[in-house]
């Protein structure tokens, strides 16, 4: 009772005396999904006393990433105009042979299939691969074009260089159109049948350590199954709303096609999936308590990718516990929901990391600087007008569904029009009659218009950008689509007159 | 003696029956069942007035009587693909997990994906397929060539 403390109990430890327990191999180190349930079994404060070091791990498609390579000269050199890799367009950003490759940029003879991504994955792999290059020709770079075989021993440097990694948390997607669209975010099948997500919860590194008290330039990391580095905030960063990024840079000759993978979204394109793990030194009480974070406490929006705006419709918020039990409730509604980023892989980067960090071969560096708190994801400043549909579209001219062919024609004939859109009483679609329907039902001696008209009809929201409406019209080779709100009702129709005249006007 | 295909372990093949308004009333398939004493397992199954297409599966070493016995009765037989999963290749993401309308593919305790191609109702589905940031999941011809052989006969023979 009231006894002095012989020893006063140390409340922090630093990144120089834990490197110093590695170096002895006994600094204890957790992975995030272990810290957590070894602060529920016992304390924070436990924790602390006990926990060196907790690793976090993430596996997920990263598309602003890439690499960075340097060929060496040719004889006689050539300052590199163009140039592709295994037919994948790469940039010529600096000098006569540095290159970057995109992992979106995608193959010229296998698009979609083969792209920066998989380039990268090759070449990590040992794999041979086509460079062609051509140029202008200089009086000190003479050369007009280039073909060549390379392997990654071939390059001076192979750098993966990714500007956006690690997102803190992401989306979660659905889609309520009536068709299946495929995005980013993966195959998203029609009226919300199924949802997607990205990210490892609460295994992600900023997620861990929120207030990036120990993450900045200079933080040595886990990176594709390599020692890399953090060099600063990703693009797009936004701290505030939990929206953290990461800049990344490792010696990509070093790295494993397990951590590396190419990857291909139908229709959508090529990326790269990186795996990214981050050690989160436990230099106080505070980080015991942060790495203790759960995947209920971490929330996202489910957001409506039907809809092809940057703003699109928020509909539910949920945790990251709900995205990983494969089901979410978006208003009455269940659906079932699966990832895109490998929760399997984030946990074996984590356990990776920590292994590397008991045998003594990876020890933890301070940031020279930690991420920035204070910066905004702006949207784009935009000098040019956009065109949506409301914009084009005229008053349709309808009938109903009970009337005439005979009428209808007459109607067409005194609007002026190719298209009559068929509602019911409350003014909503029930289909649609072309000027051709009633020239061919006219033909054939049909006199009604309910056995003429086209009942599926393709239709546009008002909101829509004017180029998704006119590419509907092109892929199903038709001429106008009746535009209508939520509940169907008619507000008028755009056709692809409309557009041309529109698309003259700019030009 | 008849063989008994009710007991051990079966090799299956699958089938795809196609039938016409013509026969669509008729029990064949029970019928098929009594005759030959095998099992012939549905697994999916889409009939009313105008037709049926029904997805099936019967022991490998009866197939070629059942489907002769089927094409007999005015069934179109013809071998589905099936669906299959290459581990090496898979990346355990789950992007084809919730687009699986049988419950076929899930994450196991380890986070891992596992296909149940039990389950799988094969290539007359294939949500999956086009799925894959990996390409993993491919849509194959069944192994059974012998069978694969006579029904693509079969079936030429009949157009």
């Amino acid at each position: 009772m009231g006894e002095l403390k012989l020893k006063p109990q140390k409340n922090t430890r630093t990144i120089e005396e834990i490197n110093a327990k590695i170096r002895k191999g006994d600094a204890q180190v957790l992975t995030a999904e272990e810290m957590k349930k070894l602060v529920e079994s016992s304390s924070i404060e436990v924790a602390f006393k006990e926990v060196d070091v907790v690793t976090t791990g993430t596996f997920g498609a990263m598309c602003s990433s890439g690499a960075v390579i340097n060929l060496g000269h040719s004889d006689p050199p050539i300052k590199i105009d163009k140039a592709w890799m295994n037919d994948v367009p790469v940039c010529h950003p600096g000098a006569a042979v540095d290159l970057y490759i995109g992992a979106t940029a995608m193959s010229e003879t296998q698009a979609y299939e083969y792209g920066g991504g998989h380039l990268i994955e090759d070449l990590v792999k040992g794999k041979e691969v086509e460079l062609r290059a051509t140029a202008y020709g200089t009086d000190c770079y003479p050369r007009n074009s280039i073909r060549t075989n390379l392997t990654k021993d071939d390059l001076n440097q192979f750098y993966l260089l990714n500007f956006r990694n690690g997102y803190q948390r992401y989306n979660c997607a659905v889609n309520s159109r009536d068709e299946t669209i495929y995005t980013y975010m993966g195959k998203l099948l029609p009226k919300m049948r199924n949802a997607t997500y990205s990210g490892a919860g609460e295994l992600n590194p900023l997620m861990n350590d929120p207030d990036y008290e120990t993450i900045g330039i200079g933080t040595r990391i886990f990176l594709g199954g390599a020692q890399g580095y953090i060099i600063g905030e990703g693009t797009q960063h936004e701290a505030k709303s939990q929206n953290g990024t990461l800049m990344v840079r490792g010696d990509a000759k070093k790295m494993s096609p397990e951590f590396l993978r190419g990857a291909s979204f139908t229709r959508y394109g090529t990326t790269l999936y990186v795996g990214l793990g981050v050690p989160i030194p436990i230099l106080n009480e505070g980080l015991a308590k942060k790495t203790a974070i759960r995947d209920e406490e971490i929330f996202t929006n489910v957001v409506d990718y039907g809809v092809p705006r940057r703003n699109r419709p928020k509909l539910a918020k949920v945790s990251y516990k709900e995205l990983k039990s494969g089901a979410i409730t978006v208003g009455d509604k269940k659906i079932r929901v699966s990832s895109l980023s490998s929760l399997k892989m984030a946990r074996q980067i984590a356990t990776t990391l920590k292994k590397w960090i008991e045998e003594g071969t990876f020890f933890l560096t301070a940031p020279v600087e930690r991420l920035p708190l204070d910066t905004t994801f702006k949207p784009m400043k935009q000098t040019e007008t956009t065109s949506f549909v409301k914009n084009v579209m005229q008053m349709a001219v309808t009938c109903k569904e009970t009337e005439e062919v005979r009428t209808i024609a007459e109607r067409i004939v005194s609007k002026s029009v190719n298209h009559i859109v068929a509602v019911d009483n409350a003014g909503k679609l029930i289909g649609i009659v072309t000027s051709w329907d009633v020239t061919r039902a006219m033909a054939q001696g049909k006199t009604q218009l309910a056995d003429i008209m086209t009942r599926r009809v393709f239709t546009a929201k008002p909101d829509e950008p004017l180029e998704m409406a006119s590419k509907r019209m092109a892929e199903h080779n038709i001429s106008a689509l009746p535009v209508i709100n939520d509940e169907k009702k008619v507000l008028g129709i755009v056709t692809s007159e409309d557009v041309a005249k529109l698309l003259g006007r700019r030009t | 003696m008849s063989p008994n295909y009710w007991e051990g372990e079966l090799e299956m093949v699958r089938l795809l029956l196609r039938f016409s308004e013509e026969i669509v009333d008729q029990p064949i398939v029970s019928e098929l069942i009594l005759e030959f004493k095998a099992p012939i397992n549905i697994i999916t199954a889409l009939v009313n007035s105008k037709g049926g297409e029904v997805l099936a599966e019967v022991p490998q070493e009866a197939a070629d009587k059942i489907v002769k016995a089927l094409r007999k009765r005015g069934v179109k037989v013809s071998l589905p693909k099936l669906i299959e999963v290459d581990a090496e290749k898979c990346i355990s993401c789950g992007s084809c997990v919730a687009l699986c309308p049988v419950e076929a593919i899930a994450f196991d305790e380890h986070a891992s994906v596992v296909f149940n191609k039990e389950k799988c109702v094969g290539s007359t589905c294939s949500a999956c397929v086009d799925a894959c940031p990996v390409r993993a999941i491919k849509s194959v011809k069944q192994t059974n060539h012998e069978l694969s052989y006579t029904a693509a006969k079969g079936a030429l023979g009949k157009q």
